[in-house]
């Protein structure tokens, strides 16, 4: 009887014109994303700014960026903000978190992207990608569950390195010692904690 | 040089054609051919949708809980400091300066040659993590790119028949037997290390070929040319990853820890 039962979901389930609950449709999403990515990435005729600026517009639907601040800060840290500071920190960190992915995909990206099959994790969906560069192999792991306007991204994984894991870390270790504003104003200089040196630009 | 006794030939030959045969040397299968477990996947999936964005955070450790135990976080602090310098005063302009001389086709074959004489690391110790196929795709490259690889300046194993390296260390052995990773170490230009990861160094030494070279100071400059020869390959991966970091030594410590917890799952 259960059996049948979830034979008629599976039916009714295929049946459905929206595939927005099969993985494989997870995985699609990211690849195509990804891919038009690419194609910017290697069209030599835009300027940084500009390309930057289509990226971050083409991946912007697939990321869950209010959902990512919020995790970042966690139960213990968010509710406790006032809805301004909420605001202000959402809009810090998630420019935050795009600068960093776009040169995290400019600095990796050089030959192609492999994407691998998408795994299955309770409600959620993880899909493995590799960066294949000259010389190494980067896996990105991108992190999804079902919203009601499909898949979204919540975490990146990048060689087993969660992004907001790593946040949250952060975020605690500065917000047990100070205050909010603290926080922000880290988050305004950018690198503002970390050692400089004499040449930090990148080439 | 002696006589490889011809028995030992053939069985490696073996091997190695086993090997490609068992990585399919192109063929893949990796269809989902599975329609039960896909409908409980799918019905899974179907089941109520999460209530707020918190019920993601079940996956994420709560810092404060995970107390970290780091009794060297003082020394780890200067530590990381020391490397940052080394690195932006020394490293990288070394590292610069050789970019602009070598085309990168000879920097990156001088790192494939490097990785290929690292096989013996990943090799042992795959095995020791009873990981037969792994170890015999290890050698299955060696033998392929020392010989038509030219000394392993070439990786033809990887670009024609998608044999790819498996790098595994003395570190991940002792994790993969449960050894937890222990305090955190920073070491000096080595970077950020864990005891068990420091300890597991010892083994690698002994199973690097570069530790048999005659001379300690030929030594030291294969060493010191092979890590020039790496950054040159690099430069702005560090600078764009301390751009994430709100401060600097946790951030270091905790990708580290994390990234090698990934290695040893795999």
């Amino acid at each position: 009887m259960r059996y049948l039962f979830s034979l008629m979901l599976c039916l009714l389930l295929s049946a459905t014109p929206s595939l927005a609950e099969d993985p494989a449709e997870a995985r699609e999403l990211i690849e195509s994303k990804i891919d038009a990515v690419m194609m910017l990435l290697q069209d030599k005729s835009l300027d940084k700014a500009g390309r930057d600026v289509q990226i971050i517009a083409l991946v912007a639907p697939i990321f869950d960026y209010p959902t990512m601040a919020k995790l970042s800060l966690g139960k213990k840290h968010w509710p406790q903000l006032n809805p301004g500071k909420q605001s202000a920190f959402s809009d810090l960190f998630i420019d935050r978190l795009q600068q960093s992915f776009l040169e995290k995909l400019d600095i990796y990206t050089d030959e192609k992207v492999l994407y691998g099959e998408p795994l299955v994790e309770g409600r959620k969906v993880h899909v493995p990608t590799t960066l294949v560069s000259k010389d190494s192999r980067i896996e990105m792991l991108y992190k999804m569950y079902r919203t009601a306007e499909g898949w979204k991204v919540y975490d990146v994984e990048i060689s087993g390195v969660s992004v907001i894991q790593t946040y949250r870390s952060q975020f605690d270790g500065v917000l047990s010692n100070g205050t909010i504003d603290d926080l922000l104003e880290k988050l305004k200089t950018d690198g503002a904690f970390t050692i400089t040196g004499p040449d930090e630009t990148g080439s | 040089m002696g006589k490889i006794p011809r028995g030992s030939v053939k069985s490696l030959l073996f091997l190695i054609a086993l090997t490609a045969f068992l990585s399919g040397c192109g063929v893949h299968h990796s269809r989902n051919d599975d329609p039960v477990n896909d409908t409980v996947q799918k019905e899974a999936l179907a089941a109520q949708p999460f209530e707020d964005e918190f019920d993601l955070e079940d996956e994420f450790e709560d810092a404060a809980s995970a107390e970290i135990i780091d009794p060297l976080g003082g020394y780890n602090r200067v530590m990381t400091k020391v490397n940052d310098k080394v690195y932006f005063w020394l490293l990288k302009p070394t590292a610069r300066g050789y970019r602009a001389v070598a085309p990168e086709g000879a920097r990156l074959a001088v790192g494939r040659f490097f990785r290929n004489l690292l096989m013996p690391v990943r090799f042992t110790n795959n095995l020791l993590q009873l990981k037969p196929k792994q170890a015999s795709i290890e050698l299955a490259r060696f033998v392929f790119n020392s010989t038509v690889g030219i000394l392993g300046f070439f990786d033809p194993a990887a670009k024609h028949c998608d044999l790819q390296p498996y790098p595994e260390d003395f570190g991940q052995t002792l994790g993969y037997y449960g050894v937890g990773s222990g305090f955190h170490i920073v070491l000096p230009l080595l970077g950020p290390s864990n005891l068990r990861d420091t300890i597991g160094l010892i083994p690698d030494h002994f199973l690097n070929p570069i530790s048999y070279v005659e001379g300690s100071d030929v030594r030291l400059a294969l060493r010191a040319y092979k890590q020039v020869n790496q950054t040159s390959l690099h430069i702005g991966e560090y600078e764009s990853m301390k751009k994430d970091a709100v401060d600097l030594y946790p951030f270091l410590r905790d990708s580290y820890e994390q990234h090698r917890n990934k290695q040893i799952e795999e």
